[in-house]
């Protein structure tokens, strides 16, 4: 009964996407169900598309930039958190988990009423950048998660013994830490990727004029003649959430001995 | 003494990389600050001072003539959505709806959880996690789209239903709660899989040896042992459900908290208003991972 219950709780989690995959082959413009006959022709319409392309754009520097961003704060924070101890460190955990802790509306408000508010000299206009810096902040904790994990398990002794033995600052970071660490901030940045390229709440508060790929789908499907295009556009971006998070769960399941909590830790 | 202190002294002639590196290696406070320093500025300014920023906008008021924000502050925007019916159905609605959704995956993880976690072999246990990870993470938009697909007047589901001369929900709150049942499903999954993960297979065993059946088991023994990582698990559920727009939007006619919210951002553009209704979600967070802490929940995130 058991293995019953779960084939029926992964078609029950897998159908809706195959639907999708479906209908991007449709050769009708409407989304009758029974599809009659099959067609890749919205796949070359998808790719000439001139909106779909300045979204892709968008959503590829966006999640690029953000991707960055995190990496660099999410591994200072984390190397600062599992290596010292100090006043407060508790508070750090939380304060990175909050942004993905608190409702995709609070935060894309709160970002919102910020940057609409700021001073003269340090205005920003809605765009590029502020996508950026919402997508960065609810990012951090991915990285955090996944390289704090990987610490725990990694000795400090070994970063000792690099700078007893004459090695200096950068050196044991270049030949010690970073080696240990690589694998884990590969799986940090992949999630951080696929959840900046994926994400409409935040964005549709911060993304002003610019239109993300997941925006640019939400502006259409309410026009008819795009939908077969927007299909299209949807395997697309399952694709290109899917496989980062695939390859992230191999890295971070080979290191954790096939353990799933490093990954299912970034989720949190 | 003194040669000692001369010995870890940095000879004369060292270049300033080994300097800085012995002065850095001396001063652990100063390593910690200059690690903590970009995150927590990047959180503090960005972060909590744009949520800081957000619960004054709350007090703020519109000015009724020019739709300019006023910056007077008080208590007019609480008073407003707690005076008024159809705010207090909306509120009502998304934390209903939430609990619902939570309950449902809940009940829909546990089969799946338990089977990766206590019957399935090492190699199929990895492939099952692989297979819940997958979608958890990606195309949000894209899973809510699908459903609207599914669920239309000519879709999949009405089609499927109807030689049973049955039909499907349609859209409303029944769709808005399936849509968020199947979308949340993953961050339920994966957290009660590893909680029952962590219960020693000999607690079971003794429980059987006690003579607890199966269902008494499972009931007097697993489920008390697992409730930390339901609770981890349901805050995910809850506070994604409270905090989105998207899919009552798509799915369904009726509002959620969201709905208002980005309605009197972009297009009212009454700030201080959505500000105030965007706290209530926060508080209501903020009350729930109270509870989900006493349970134990934070140990399982």
């Amino acid at each position: 009964m058991l293995r019953g219950l779960t084939s029926l709780t992964l078609a029950f989690i897998y159908l809706p996407l195959l639907v999708i995959f479906l209908y991007a082959f449709n050769d009708r413009r409407s989304l009758v169900w029974p599809i009659e006959g099959l067609t890749t022709e919205w796949f070359g319409r998808a790719i000439d598309n001139p909106g779909v392309r300045d979204a892709l754009l968008v959503s590829l520097k966006a999640a690029l930039g953000a991707t960055l961003i995190a990496l660099v704060l999410g591994s200072f924070a984390a190397m600062a958190v599992a290596r010292y101890r100090f006043f407060g460190r508790d508070a750090i955990s939380f304060l990175v988990i909050l942004p993905i802790a608190l409702p995709g509306i609070v935060t894309g408000m709160a970002l919102n009423a910020t940057f609409r508010n700021l001073p003269e000299p340090l205005g920003v206009d809605l765009g590029l950048f502020t996508i950026m810096v919402g997508h960065a902040t609810f990012c951090i904790v991915v990285v955090y998660n996944n390289v704090v994990a990987r610490l725990r398990r990694t000795q400090p002794s070994l970063g000792e013994a690099s700078a007893d033995l004459g090695a200096d600052t950068w050196q044991t970071f270049r030949y010690i830490t970073f080696p240990q660490l690589k694998t884990a901030l590969l799986a940090g940045g992949l999630l951080a990727f696929a959840l900046s390229f994926d994400e409409v709440i935040v964005t549709t508060f911060t993304a002003g004029p610019d239109q993300t790929l997941p925006i640019w789908i939400l502006n259409n499907l309410s026009r008819p003649n795009q939908l077969p295009i927007v299909n299209v556009v949807a395997v697309f971006v399952i694709l290109l959430s899917m496989i980062p998070v695939y390859f992230a769960a191999k890295l971070s399941g080979e290191s954790a001995g096939g353990g799933a909590t490093g990954v299912a830790g970034g989720a949190r | 003494m003194s040669s000692s202190s001369e010995g870890l002294e940095a000879p004369s002639g060292e270049s300033p990389g080994r300097r800085l590196s012995t002065f850095l290696f001396r001063h652990p406070r100063l390593r910690v600050g200059l690690l903590l320093a970009p995150p927590l500025s990047w959180l503090l300014l960005a972060y909590l001072g744009s949520l800081a920023v957000l619960f004054l906008a709350a007090f703020w008021r519109l000015d009724p003539f020019t739709s300019q924000v006023v910056h007077d502050y008080g208590f007019q925007n609480f008073q407003q959505l707690w005076e008024s019916d159809v705010y207090r159905r909306i509120t009502f609605r998304t934390i209903g709806i939430a609990a619902a959704v939570t309950v449902t995956d809940v009940l829909l993880a546990f089969p799946i959880a338990f089977y990766m976690a206590k019957v399935a072999s090492p190699r199929t246990r990895n492939l099952l996690v692989v297979a819940v990870l997958l979608p958890l993470w990606g195309s949000y938009l894209v899973k809510v789209y699908a459903w609207r697909i599914i669920l239309q007047e000519n879709g999949i589901l009405n089609w499927a239903l109807d030689p049973f001369g049955l039909s499907g929900p349609g859209f409303g709150n029944v769709a808005t709660w399936l849509v968020f049942s199947y979308l949340w499903l993953p961050f339920m999954i994966l957290p009660v899989y590893a909680g029952l993960e962590r219960i020693p297979n000999s607690m079971l065993e003794a429980s059987a040896d006690l003579g607890g059946k199966g269902l008494r088991t499972l009931w007097r023994v697993v489920l008390p042992l697992a409730l930390p990582a339901i609770a981890a698990g349901s805050i995910f559920t809850f506070s994604l459900t409270l905090g989105d727009y998207i899919t009552p939007q798509l799915v369904s006619s009726t509002q959620f908290i969201g709905n208002v919210v980005y309605i009197n951002v972009g297009v009212a553009n009454n700030l201080p208003f959505a500000a105030a209704f965007a706290i209530v979600p926060v508080l209501v967070m903020v009350v729930y991972l109270l509870v989900a802490r006493r349970v134990g929940a934070f140990d399982n995130l």
